[in-house]
């Protein structure tokens, strides 16, 4: 599915993706993990066109994204839901849901939305800005959902939620795999990693350091601590 | 309620406009009919501005630039070239529309005041190019012409040089023009223009081209200029380079700002009030732009939403939730028209 080929990015002279590689499988929840500022939000610009790469490749089902300019991404079955939710506060629910679309919803693209997020149903007049952080991030990977992607990229969707609705972002994120649809998750959060990532990549100055799986990570403390900062 | 309102002032204001041009002679103000004619001109030419500023957050100072093509166009088929009056208004359009999209390939990389810049610099070049082309424009002296005929049958012409006949031919144009902008600002286009205004990073990652969205607004909004162009010739039977100038681009952004940007009628509202106190107050103070520009820095500072903005928050305050907490009515495109401030983000304009 995703396969991230020795990718290398530079924000002017500075080097900040050196040979990232990384693969997504079919119904995969892969993790991305690291310290802050060691490159993880710039692979996945990368991938989605906002950042340009200098060398390697990234391919999604045999298409090479890196040419690819950034709104040619998402029709390529790529959904990304970027740190910080990525919504359009000034714009409805309703609004935010659909703009993709650049079509009235089918009702197939409604339900697909109301049947996960019932919650939603009720707010579609409500200004995107006025919701709750949870409720934000639920209406950013609803939108992504209506575009019926094969996978889809989270940036951080954890951050800044109230722990209790932490459980129910996770929920909802294994069970939009469980319908087929494969995760690429950036994660700061080691227990949401942990708990619904089949494999985890950890990176550190640009460049991936460790490939394990999650339960293989979870009996490796000193490498957790060496690369995370913490305990597993 | 708020669109019950809403309904009820736009069609009492229609109706006063439809009967103006026998209500003002009646009441013995026959010399507004004119100035009404011009305010509704003006009006588009601040629709223009709007559609860029207002909703896809583009401020454009080069406005002016697609008025002026159009006036020229209408002028020269008309003078220069003896077209009748429909392949005139064709043409006038033809060229200010063309003109836009050559503009703006250029002009939509950019954004913020880099945009606003090149806007100008456009314009600059135009005008200066249409005084030295006397030739063709007529230079400073601008270029007159003689009203063709709208319609001939038989013997009867039905003309422009009618006052009331060229009233409501304005207020046709116009009224359409208004129309068309109502469905593009309310169509899915409409809603991928205001992504693009509120983030366009976060607009492209969800797969809409900001360039060409921009591109197309920009084409639009030049057409809509370009037809106020048309009809200021018309209503003049004149064009002049001094229309293409910046700072006629710059009273429609005062008029977009002090009216409302991003709503559909402030626009109308700002150039109607500020063409009134010009009307009024130049003949008796000559630096009545010193108020114009009080009443812009106190709209900027006090009401940022411009006039349709506070006029929208006074409604959504009587339609605010009732003592149970429930909402009475709120329709989700006043709460857009009313929310133009842009986001303050990563690439917000």
């Amino acid at each position: 599915m995703l396969e991230v080929h020795d990718l290398h990015a530079s924000y002017g002279k500075v080097e900040v993706l050196r040979g990232v590689s990384l693969k997504v499988g079919d119904g995969e929840i892969v993790g991305l993990l690291g310290r802050n500022g060691v490159g993880k939000t710039t692979t996945l610009k990368a991938i989605m066109g906002l950042v340009r790469a200098s060398a390697g490749r990234a391919t999604f089902d045999g298409v090479d994204l890196t040419g690819l300019a950034a709104h040619k991404v998402p029709a390529q079955g790529i959904g990304y839901v970027p740190q910080g939710r990525g919504i359009f506060p000034n714009l409805t629910v309703e609004e935010n849901l659909f703009l993709g679309l650049r079509q009235v919803p089918s009702a197939k693209q409604r339900a697909l939305v109301f049947d996960r997020f019932p919650q939603l149903k009720d707010r579609m007049d409500q200004k995107g800005g006025t919701l709750s952080g949870g409720e934000q991030q639920q209406l950013a990977i609803a939108r992504c959902l209506v575009m019926q992607p094969k996978l889809i990229i989270l940036d951080e969707p954890t951050e800044g939620i109230m722990p209790i609705l932490i459980k129910e972002i996770r929920s909802e994120i294994r069970k939009i795999n469980r319908a087929g649809v494969s995760i690429l998750l950036v994660e700061q959060n080691l227990v949401t990693a942990f708990k619904i990532c089949s494999s985890i990549y950890l990176m550190e100055k640009g460049a991936i350091v460790h490939r394990s799986s999650a339960a293989d990570l979870k009996t490796q403390p000193d490498v957790v601590h060496r690369y995370l900062g913490m305990a597993a | 309620m708020k669109e019950r309102i809403n309904r009820s002032v736009l069609l009492t204001v229609l109706a006063l406009l439809l009967a103006a041009p026998w209500l003002l002679p009646a009441v013995g103000f026959d010399y507004w009919l004119d100035i009404l004619a011009e305010i509704l001109i003006w009006s588009l030419f601040a629709a223009s501005v709007n559609l860029l500023f207002g909703y896809v957050g583009l401020l454009s100072f080069g406005q002016a630039l697609f008025f002026g093509m159009g006036m020229f166009g209408v002028a020269i088929g008309v003078a220069k070239l003896g077209l009748g009056f429909w392949p005139a208004l064709g043409l006038g359009m033809v060229v200010a529309v063309a003109t836009a999209a050559v503009a703006g390939a250029l002009a939509v990389r950019l954004t913020w005041h880099y945009f606003a810049i090149i806007t100008v610099v456009f314009s600059l070049i135009f005008y200066f190019i249409a005084l030295s082309a006397k030739p063709l424009t007529g230079g400073d002296d601008g270029t007159s012409f003689s009203m063709p005929p709208m319609l001939t049958l038989g013997e009867s012409e039905l003309s422009l040089t009618d006052q009331t006949v060229q009233y409501l031919f304005i207020l046709l144009v116009v009224g359409f023009a208004f129309f068309v902008k109502y469905l593009i600002v309310r169509s899915p286009f409409g809603m991928a223009l205001m992504a693009v205004r509120e983030n366009d990073v976060r607009a492209s990652l969800i797969g809409l081209n900001v360039y060409f969205l921009r591109w197309i607004a920009f084409v639009v909004a030049g057409g809509f200029a370009g037809l106020a162009g048309c009809l200021f010739a018309l209503f003049g039977r004149y064009a002049s380079a001094t229309y293409m100038f910046y700072h006629v681009s710059g009273e429609g952004v005062v008029w977009t700002i002090v009216g409302g940007a991003g709503t559909l009628f402030g626009p109308a509202i700002g150039a109607a009030l500020l063409i009134v106190v010009r009307e009024e107050l130049s003949n008796m103070w000559e630096h009545y732009p010193i108020l114009v520009g009080i009443v812009v820095i106190l709209t900027v500072i006090f009401a940022p939403k411009g006039l349709m903005g506070m006029w929208n928050a006074l409604l959504d305050r009587l339609a605010s939730p009732s003592a149970d907490g429930t909402k009475k009515d709120e329709g989700p495109r006043e709460a857009i028209e009313t929310a133009v401030a842009p986001v303050k983000g990563e690439a917000g304009p």
